[in-house]
C-alpha cells in the first residue's frame, strides 16, 4: 500500500483494528505515524470521558434466575398483539389496498425536473421496490412520540371523501361495475368473498415546525426538514379497490368489529394463525394519484425518511439514487425478520415478501400491471398458492 | 498504541456468535446474556431498578422480535444495541423530567456536593454530563460510541449496525467528534 492512511484507518489502528496491509504501511510511514500520534492525543481526551462504559461494576443485584422468573410473570401480564392480528386490523382488509398503500409510504413520483414548470406534480405507481429497514433503531417511536406523530398526521389531514364500508359483489363483473375498472378474478378458483371498497380523497398540509419538533423529540435533531416543505399542500386520490378472499378470512368491516370477531373466533377455536391459516386475499386497485407542489423535493424527503429508519446518510443517498422516483412504490420490510425475492408473476416481475415465524408466518406478493397494483397476502407459508392465483388471472 | 484506547474484544461476553435457534433456546440465552445486559444498563442509567426494568424490556424485545434467520443473527450485538437505545431514551426522558422539576422548583437535593467527597461528586457529575451528551447525539452515533466503549469489537459492531467493519473506524471518529461538541457545549453551559 503506497497511499497514506486516512483518518478512519488511523482511528482503527488506535483500537488495534487496522488490517495487516494498513499496519505494514503504518510501520514504514513516518508521515502516517505523526498523524496517528496527533489523532491519538485528540481521541484520548474523548476516550477518557467514555471509559466508564467498560469499567467494572458490581454484579447485577438481580440474579439471572430471579430475573427469568420476573420475565415470565411480566410476560403473562402483557397482552401481546401478534403481528397477524395487526395484519387483519390493518385497512388491507377493511379498506382494501388503498390505505395499505398509504401506510407503506406509497409514493410514485414523476421526474420533478420534467414538471418543474408546472404547478403540481402528479404521482403514479408503475413498479414496486422493497427496502429492508432495521426497525431496531426506531423503538423511540413507541409511546409518547408515536402518539404525537399519529396526532400530527390526523391534525394535518382533511378527508374530502371518506372510504365507505365494503360492499360484497357476487362476481368479478359486478365488482368491475362497482369499482369502475376491469377486475380480474383467477380462473378455476372459487372465492369465498368479493368486496369492493369505494375510494377516498384527502389532502394534507405539512407543518414543518411541528414535524421537526417531533424529529427532535425522537432524538433525530440531526435530520433537518427543508424550510420549503412548510405549508405544502398534498392531495391524495385513492380509487376504489377490490379484494377477493379465498379460504376462511375475517369479515372486512371497521376495525372494532374485526377485532371483536377475531377475539370471538380465536377464543373458541384457537389463535388467528390457526383459524385463518388458509386465508389468502387478492387485492387490486388502479394507481392512486398524489399531487404536490412542484417545489416539493420528494427524493430529499424520502432520503430523510430512510435516515429516520436507521440508514446512514450515505446508505439513504445510495438507495434513493438507485430508485426510479418517477413511478416507484416503496415497501419497507423489517430487515432480518423478513426476506424478499423477485418473481415472475402475471407476465411481469413482482416481489414476494415472506416473514417466517413459528406461530404466524406471513407472506405478500406485489406486482403492477397495466396501471393496476395487485397484491396477494396471507398467513402461513403457502406462497405457491399465491403464485398459482396470480398466474391464473385472465 | 495507547492502551487506554484499546478494548479487549476476545473475552467480551457480547461477542458475535451464531445461535442455533432463538425460539428454542430463549431461556438459556436469557441466562447467558442477562448479567452482561444488566451491567451495561447499570453503567448507563445508574439506578439499579431502572437498569433492571430496561434489561427486562430488552429481553422482551428479543422475545417478540424472533428474527427469520438465526444463523446470521448476532444476538449479543442486537441485545447490546437495543439496551443502549433504551438507556439513551431513558436518559433523554429523565433529562426532560429533571428540567421540568427544576422549573417547578424541585431541585434534586440528594445530589448536593456537601453529601459526598468532592472527587466522587466531580466524577459523578462528569459522567452525568457525558450521559446527557450521548443522549443529545444522533442515536446511531451514540449507539456506536456506547457499543465501542463498552468493549465490542469492530466486527461485532458492524454486524449489529449492518455496516462493513472497515467503515467503523471513520464512523467512530465522526461520532467521537460529535460527542466532543455536545460535551463541550454542556460543560460550558454548566460553568455559566
Amino acid at each position: 500500500m503506497n497511499k497514506h492512511l486516512n483518518e478512519g484507518q488511523l482511528r482503527a489502528a488506535l483500537d488495534g483494528e487496522l488490517d495487516a496491509e494498513g499496519l505494514m504501511h503504518l510501520k514504514a510511514c513516518s508521515d502516517c505515524q505523526a498523524r496517528q500520534k496527533a489523532l491519538q492525543t485528540q481521541v484520548k481526551l474523548i476516550a477518557d470521558q467514555l471509559t466508564f462504559l467498560s469499567s467494572p461494576t458490581k454484579d447485577a443485584r438481580l440474579p439471572a434466575s430471579t430475573a427469568w422468573h420476573r420475565f415470565n410473570q411480566q410476560k403473562l401480564n402483557r397482552k401481546e398483539i401478534p403481528m397477524y392480528k395487526k395484519l387483519f386490523a390493518l385497512p388491507l382488509i377493511r379498506y382494501g389496498l388503498p390505505a395499505l398503500l398509504v401506510l407503506t409510504l406509497i409514493i410514485a413520483v414523476p421526474d420533478i425536473r420534467a414538471f418543474a414548470s408546472e404547478l403540481l406534480n402528479l404521482f403514479r405507481v408503475q413498479q414496486v421496490t422493497v427496502v429492508p429497514v432495521d426497525f431496531t433503531g426506531m423503538q423511540q417511536l413507541e409511546g409518547v412520540v408515536g402518539r404525537d406523530i399519529s396526532q400530527l398526521i390526523s391534525d394535518s389531514i382533511t378527508m374530502k371523501k371518506e372510504p365507505g364500508e365494503p360492499v360484497n359483489a357476487a362476481s368479478a363483473e359486478e365488482a368491475s361495475q362497482l369499482a369502475g375498472f376491469n377486475v380480474r378474478a383467477p380462473e378455476g378458483q372459487t372465492p369465498s368473498r368479493i368486496s369492493v371498497m369505494s375510494g377516498a380523497y384527502f389532502s394534507f398540509t405539512i407543518d414543518r415546525d411541528k414535524a421537526q419538533a417531533l424529529l427532535d423529540e425522537a432524538g433525530r435533531s440531526d435530520l433537518f426538514l427543508p424550510e420549503e416543505v412548510d405549508g405544502a399542500d398534498v392531495s391524495v386520490n385513492i380509487p376504489s379497490s377490490v379484494s377477493i378472499a379465498f379460504g376462511t378470512c375475517p369479515e372486512p368491516s371497521n376495525e372494532g368489529e374485526v377485532e371483536r370477531e377475531m377475539e370471538r373466533e380465536t377464543t373458541t377455536s384457537g389463535s388467528p394463525g390457526r383459524v385463518y391459516k388458509d386465508c389468502i386475499i387478492l387485492a387490486q386497485i388502479p394507481s392512486p394519484e398524489v399531487s404536490a407542489p412542484a417545489s416539493l423535493d420528494i427524493a430529499k424527503l424520502a432520503q430523510l425518511g430512510l435516515e429516520f429508519t436507521g440508514m446512514t446518510a450515505e446508505e439513504a443517498a445510495e438507495f434513493t439514487s438507485t430508485v426510479d422516483w418517477t413511478s416507484t412504490l416503496i415497501v419497507p420490510i423489517p430487515k432480518n425478520a423478513a426476506s424478499y425475492e423477485q418473481v415472475t408473476v402475471d407476465g411481469v416481475t413482482g416481489t414476494l415478501i415472506e416473514r417466517p415465524s413459528d406461530d404466524a408466518p406471513q407472506f405478500a406478493l406485489f406486482w403492477v400491471k397495466d396501471g393496476i397494483i395487485y397484491t396477494i397476502g396471507g398467513l402461513g407459508t403457502n406462497t405457491q398458492k399465491a403464485l398459482e392465483i396470480a398466474n391464473s388471472l385472465p | 498504541m495507547d492502551e487506554s484506547l484499546r478494548h479487549e474484544s476476545v473475552s467480551h461476553p457480547m461477542k458475535l456468535r451464531k445461535s442455533k435457534s432463538i425460539s428454542n433456546n430463549f431461556e438459556s440465552l436469557f441466562h447467558e446474556y442477562w448479567a452482561t445486559v444488566n451491567r451495561l444498563l447499570l453503567r448507563m442509567v445508574i439506578d439499579p431498578a431502572e437498569a433492571e426494568d430496561l434489561a427486562l424490556e430488552t429481553f422482551f424485545r428479543l422475545y417478540k422480535y424472533r428474527p427469520a434467520s438465526d444463523e446470521e443473527f448476532n444476538i449479543g450485538g442486537w441485545l447490546h444495541r437495543v439496551a443502549a437505545n433504551l438507556a439513551l431514551q431513558s436518559i433523554r426522558s429523565f433529562k426532560r423530567r429533571e428540567q421540568y422539576e427544576l422549573k417547578a422548583g424541585k431541585g434534586a437535593l440528594e445530589e448536593s456536593p456537601e453529601n459526598q467527597p468532592p472527587e466522587i461528586f466531580g466524577e459523578q457529575e462528569n459522567r452525568r454530563v457525558v450521559r446527557i451528551a450521548l443522549a443529545q447525539m444522533n442515536p446511531r452515533q451514540a449507539e456506536l460510541l456506547v457499543m465501542r466503549y463498552s468493549g465490542m469489537a469492530y466486527k461485532d459492531i458492524a454486524a449489529a449496525l449492518s455496516l462493513s467493519p472497515t467503515s467503523i473506524g471513520p464512523l467512530l471518529l465522526r461520532a467521537e467528534r460529535e460527542f466532543e461538541k455536545h460535551y463541550r457545549a454542556l460543560t460550558q453551559e454548566e460553568e455559566r
